[in-house]
């Protein structure tokens, strides 16, 4: 079967501005995932094709991108599933910066992922004799929010995010959620107070983009939408 | 060390949010976002419009009354019942925002969007049905 992709590509040395570029590829299966197609033309077509992939199961999120114009992991998705009779259009995560080709700079988004706080923050000391316990029915309330594997097309994918850089984003938040929620953490009004301001999470306008796109199908709105009742009603 | 090194690649930055908006793909929850933004818009557009419809008044009943008899033609009629479908939205697609943030309404946001639609279009009708009785009645009627 032959497929047209178009890719948008970005080489700091030489380009101003990034371009598409079109790429042919005769002989592929429906089966191949899209990462499959990429190492196709990376490794027979165009070996200066650059972009990040690690693990290649949907397990690291190093392989979010643009595809068809919605962001998704380029291991996660077979050809069958998209519409082949047009080019399958690919290009970086929306909103960072291009580093190259489909390589961006996720500095911006790690670092509002520091600014909640994303580890267990404990006043008090442990109990002597075991380690600090909690129920299942607790640690049911974190599963959904505990699957995040930070690829950051939530974030990317959010109109909130485009309009505005400072905006904290989805994903810090949903991080947020996991520890204000997880009955060990103490440091729930730190990361309350950090959060309830117009660049934290009244910036969500409950645009949904954020569910669509996430590859490991976290509601991240419902748990932001907990959050939103957390702040209301903890001064009640 | 690392911000040094990071500060000498050159990137290109994409923040364009006209052209992001437009280009990628919408499901229901950016459309209703989308219609509510439209619709707010609209409605501080009317809500000019309606003080300065209201302005004769202080020129005296009959300035008024002349306005309004303006108002009450078919042309502004239709007008008001398309004022009354963004109302429509605007409104309930505000219940479907209060519901996702206070209630479990982002585990059903696409039925309540479904939702919304449906009702709208009924009161859309029921109201036309209303305001356009006389004549409804005149053309169907005997």
């Amino acid at each position: 079967m032959q497929i047209q992709v178009r890719i948008l590509r970005y080489n700091p040395e030489k380009d101003s501005k990034p371009f598409y570029q079109d790429f042919t590829l005769p002989d592929v299966s429906p089966d191949w995932r899209l990462l499959d197609v990429l190492h196709e033309i990376k490794w027979k077509y165009d070996g200066t094709l650059t972009f990040r992939r690690s693990c290649a199961h949907g397990i690291c999120g190093s392989d979010g991108m643009k595809v068809n114009g919605k962001n998704r992991l380029a291991c996660s998705i077979l050809l069958k599933d998209l519409n082949m009779n047009n080019p399958i259009l690919i290009e970086p995560l929306p909103a960072m910066p291009i580093i190259k080709d489909l390589v961006v700079d996720m500095t911006g988004f790690f670092q509002k992922y520091e600014v909640v706080k994303p580890y267990l923050i404990t006043k008090t000391p442990p109990p002597s004799d075991h380690e600090r316990l909690q129920s299942n029915e607790d640690a049911e309330k974190l599963f959904e929010s505990a699957k995040c594997i930070l690829c950051g097309c939530c974030t990317s994918s959010c109109p909130s995010t485009w309009t505005n850089e400072n905006y904290i984003g989805p994903a810090a938040l949903l991080k947020a959620y996991r520890f204000v929620f997880d009955t060990r953490d103490e440091g729930a009004d730190e990361r309350l107070d950090i959060i309830d301001n117009p660049d934290g999470i009244w910036r969500c306008h409950t645009i949904f983009n954020c569910i669509e796109t996430c590859p490991k199908e976290i509601n991240i709105t419902w748990h932001l939408s907990q959050l939103k009742k957390r702040i209301s009603t903890r001064e009640m | 060390m690392a911000e040094e090194i990071n500060k000498k690649i050159k990137t290109f930055e994409q923040q364009q949010w006209i052209k992001e908006n437009l280009s990628y793909k919408k499901d229901s929850g950016s459309w209703a976002w989308i219609y509510h933004r439209i619709s707010g818009i609209a409605l501080i557009g009317y809500l000019f419009l309606h003080v300065y419809s209201l302005s004769p008044l202080s020129q005296g009943k009959a300035a008024f009354q002349h306005k309004m008899e303006l108002y009450s033609t078919p042309f502004f009629m239709v007008l008001e019942w398309i004022l009354f479908i963004v109302v429509l939205f605007h409104s309930l697609n505000g219940i479907r925002i209060v519901l996702v943030d206070w209630a479990d309404g982002a585990k059903y946001h696409k039925q309540l969007y479904r939702f919304s639609w449906i009702i709208g279009i009924i009161l859309f009708f029921a109201m036309g049905f209303i305001m356009f009785s006389h004549e409804i009645l005149r053309v169907f009627g005997k």
